[in-house]
C-alpha cells in the first residue's frame, strides 16, 4: 500500500458545506487527501459532518464551498450520474431495490452503463463469490435474504462495475456485533483482493481504528482534528479532544492493532527432546520458571514440568520425561491484544510464537515484550 | 303504490329478459366505454398532477384541496353546471365522471410515491440513475402496489356513478334502470342493478390479480432466508 501512498485519489481542498436554514456549518474548511488503494475512516461524535463529507464526494450533498478531485478530475467535469456510476457506495440501510432480484440488484450498474448481458452475468456471479455467497441467493428478492446477506449483496453491488473508490456510510452499524466483526474481516480480505480506495464513515472509533489505513477523526462542525495512522493517532493524540474520543483503553487499542510479528521475541526455557535433563534445571532457573518447553527438529512438541526433570536420570535424555500439550500459543499474525489475553490466562505467563503452518518455534513473549513493543 | 306495480305477480320478468339481450348487451359496452375513459383520462390527469405535487411540494395541498372539491359537489348538480356548456352527452358524462377519480388517484399516486423507502431512493441516485431513470425504474415499480389499489377504488366508484350519467343520455345500465324506473317496471331496474354490481365485483378481483402479477416480489416476502 506504502508504493502508492504518493497517488492521490481523492482530494478534498477547503471543502465546506451549510444547509439551507442551518445556523452553523455542518463541514468548515475540510481539507484532507485520500491516497489510492487505502482504507480511510472517517469518525466523529454525531453532528461532526462525516455522513455530509462523504456524500459530498459523489454530490449526493453539493458543496457551499470549496473543491473536491476525484481522480484528478474536478467532480464537476462531468455529469453527476456519471461521477456515480464511477463510485461504489454501500449504505448502512442497504438499500437493496426490494422489486428486484439480487442478480438484478448486482447488476444495476453494469445496466446502467449498458454492457452485453453475457458479460454482466459473469460479473455478478463472479461477485457473489467474492462476497462469500452462494449463488442460490441470485434469483431471490431481497426480503428472503438475512440481514448480513443483504449487506454482503449491498457491497457486491457496489463494487459490480469496478470501480476504483467505495464510499462506504456506516455500512455494519445496523448488523449485529458478531456479524459485524465477521463482516470487518470480510471486508479486509476483500480489500486485500481488489485494492479499492475505500471512504468509510463510522461512529465506533474501534471499527475505524481496525479497517483504517488511516483515520480522520472530525469535530462537531466538521473540524478536522487529526488525520494520521491508527497506530500514530494512538501514540500521539494531537489533542485533548481526539485523547477524549480515543478514550482511556489506548494502549489496549494500540495493542489491538500491533501484531506478535512487530515486537522482539525471547529465546525462553526451550531444550530439543535430544538434550539431557541435566541442562534443564540451569535453564528453568535462568527463567524462573518450573518448566521447559520442548522441541524436535525445530517444532514445539510440548512442555515437561520441573518436579519431573529433578526426578529423572540426569544424563537421560528430555525427550523421555512425560510430556504435556503446550497450549499457549500464538502466531506472528495475532494481534498483542489477543497475544496478551493468551499470557494472562496461561499458568506459564509465557506464550509460545510458533509458526502457523508447521508449528516451528520461532521464540517466547511474556507481559515485558508486549510492553517494550508499544513504546 | 308500489313502483313495482306491473310485475306484483314477479319481481323478474326472465321473458323481457330473454327479449332485451342485444339491449343489455349495447349497454354493458357502454357502461364498460363510460368506465374506461373516464379512468384511464382520470389516471393520465392525476399522474401529472401528482408528478407535480411530488417534485413542488407545495402544490399538493391546493391540488388535492380542488379534488376534494370535485369529489363532493353532488353529481346532480354538476350536470345542472356542465350542461349548459357542454350538452348533454358523453362529453359530460366524461367531465363529471373524471372529477370523481382525481381526488382517489392523485392521493394514492402521491402516497405510493411518498413511501418509497428513503435509503433505495438514495441507493439508486447513488448508483447513477438518472432522475427520469430512477422514477420509471425505481419508484414506480415500488408504488405500484398502492398506485393499483387506487384505480381499484376509483375505478369500482365509477361503475357506480356510470349508472347516475343516464340522466343526461349516456349511463349503460344506469340506462336500464331509469327505464324500470320511468316506467314502473322493477325488472330492467333489477338488471341494471345486478350487472351494475357484477360489473364492479369483477373488476375488483381483476385488479387484485393484475396488482398481484406485478409485484412477485411481495410473494416472497414471507420466506425469508436464516441468518448465515
Amino acid at each position: 500500500m506504502s508504493s502508492s501512498a504518493t497517488e492521490i485519489a481523492i482530494s478534498l481542498r477547503g471543502v465546506s458545506k451549510t444547509f439551507p436554514g442551518a445556523a452553523a456549518p455542518a463541514v468548515t474548511d475540510l481539507s484532507l487527501d485520500i491516497p489510492c488503494g487505502e482504507i480511510v475512516a472517517l469518525v466523529g461524535p454525531s453532528g461532526c459532518g462525516k455522513t455530509t463529507t462523504l456524500k459530498m464526494i459523489n454530490r449526493l450533498v453539493e458543496l457551499t464551498s470549496g473543491t473536491i478531485e476525484v481522480l484528478g478530475r474536478d467532480q464537476d467535469e462531468q455529469p453527476v450520474h456519471e461521477l456515480r456510476r464511477s463510485i461504489g457506495y454501500v449504505i448502512q440501510q442497504v438499500g437493496l431495490f426490494p422489486h428486484h432480484t439480487i442478480r438484478r440488484n448486482v447488476a444495476t450498474v453494469p445496466k446502467l452503463l449498458g454492457w452485453p448481458a453475457a458479460e454482466i452475468e459473469a460479473r455478478v456471479t463472479e461477485l457473489v463469490d467474492l462476497v462469500g455467497l452462494d449463488p442460490s441467493v441470485l434469483d431471490r428478492y431481497p426480503s428472503e435474504l438475512s440481514g448480513g446477506q443483504q449487506q454482503r449483496i449491498g457491497v457486491a453491488r457496489a463494487l459490480a462495475a469496478d470501480p476504483p473508490i467505495l464510499l462506504m456510510d456506516e455500512p455494519y452499524s445496523a448488523v449485529d456485533p458478531i456479524v459485524r466483526e465477521h463482516l470487518q474481516d470480510e471486508l479486509l480480505a476483500l480489500q486485500a483482493k481488489v485494492g479499492k480506495t475505500i471512504v468509510i464513515v463510522t461512529h465506533d472509533i474501534d471499527e475505524a481504528i481496525r479497517l483504517g489505513d488511516r483515520v480522520a477523526i472530525l469535530d462537531v462542525g466538521g473540524v478536522l482534528e487529526q488525520y494520521d495512522t491508527p497506530e500514530e493517532l494512538l501514540r500521539n493524540p494531537a489533542s485533548s479532544f481526539v485523547a477524549a474520543f480515543l478514550g482511556r483503553e489506548r494502549g489496549l487499542r494500540r495493542l489491538g492493532i500491533r501484531r506478535v510479528s512487530d515486537i522482539t521475541t525471547i529465546a525462553g526455557p526451550v531444550h530439543d527432546v535430544d538434550d539431557p535433563v541435566s541442562v534443564a534445571a540451569k535453564t528453568m532457573a535462568e527463567h524462573s520458571t518450573d518448566w521447559v518447553a520442548l522441541t524436535e527438529h525445530g517444532r514445539l512438541v510440548g512442555w515437561t514440568t520441573g518436579a519431573d526433570v529433578e526426578h529423572a536420570d540426569p544424563d537421560a535424555a528430555l525427550g523421555s520425561l512425560p510430556r504435556r500439550p503446550f497450549v499457549a500459543r500464538v502466531k506472528p499474525d495475532t494481534p498483542l491484544r489477543e497475544a496478551l489475553d493468551t499470557i494472562l490466562t496461561s499458568h506459564s505467563r509465557m506464550a509460545a510464537v510458533t509458526d502457523g503452518d508447521d508449528d516451528r518455534l520461532l521464540g517466547m513473549i511474556t507481559i515485558d515484550q508486549l510492553a517494550e513493543g508499544l513504546e | 303504490m308500489s313502483v313495482f306495480a306491473n310485475s306484483a305477480d314477479s319481481f323478474v320478468w326472465w321473458s323481457w329478459v330473454d327479449g332485451h339481450w342485444t339491449e343489455i348487451g349495447d349497454r354493458t359496452v357502454e357502461h364498460i366505454v363510460l368506465t374506461v375513459i373516464a379512468v384511464s383520462v382520470g389516471f393520465v390527469v392525476s399522474s401529472i398532477l401528482a408528478l407535480i405535487s411530488v417534485r413542488y411540494r407545495w402544490t399538493y395541498t391546493p391540488i388535492t384541496a380542488i379534488g376534494s372539491i370535485l369529489y363532493t359537489i353532488p353529481s346532480l348538480a354538476l350536470f345542472g353546471l356542465l350542461v349548459p356548456i357542454t350538452g348533454l352527452g358523453m362529453l359530460t358524462a366524461e367531465i363529471a365522471l373524471v372529477s370523481y377519480t382525481i381526488l382517489i388517484l392523485v392521493r394514492t399516486i402521491v402516497t405510493g410515491l411518498d413511501g418509497v423507502p428513503h435509503e433505495v431512493r438514495e441507493a439508486a441516485d447513488a448508483m447513477g440513475y438518472t432522475h427520469r431513470a430512477r422514477l420509471l425504474l425505481v419508484d414506480l415499480p415500488l408504488a405500484l402496489p398502492t398506485i393499483v389499489s387506487g384505480l381499484r377504488i376509483a375505478t369500482v366508484t365509477v361503475i357506480g356513478l356510470v349508472t347516475v350519467t343516464a340522466l343526461i343520455g349516456n349511463g349503460g345500465y344506469g340506462a336500464l334502470i331509469d327505464d324500470g324506473l320511468s316506467r314502473s317496471f322493477s325488472t330492467p331496474i333489477v338488471v341494471g342493478t345486478v350487472l351494475s354490481v357484477a360489473l364492479a365485483v369483477v373488476v375488483d378481483v381483476a385488479f387484485a390479480l393484475v396488482g398481484r402479477a406485478l409485484t412477485p416480489w411481495q410473494r416472497h416476502a414471507t420466506n425469508r432466508a436464516v441468518a448465515s
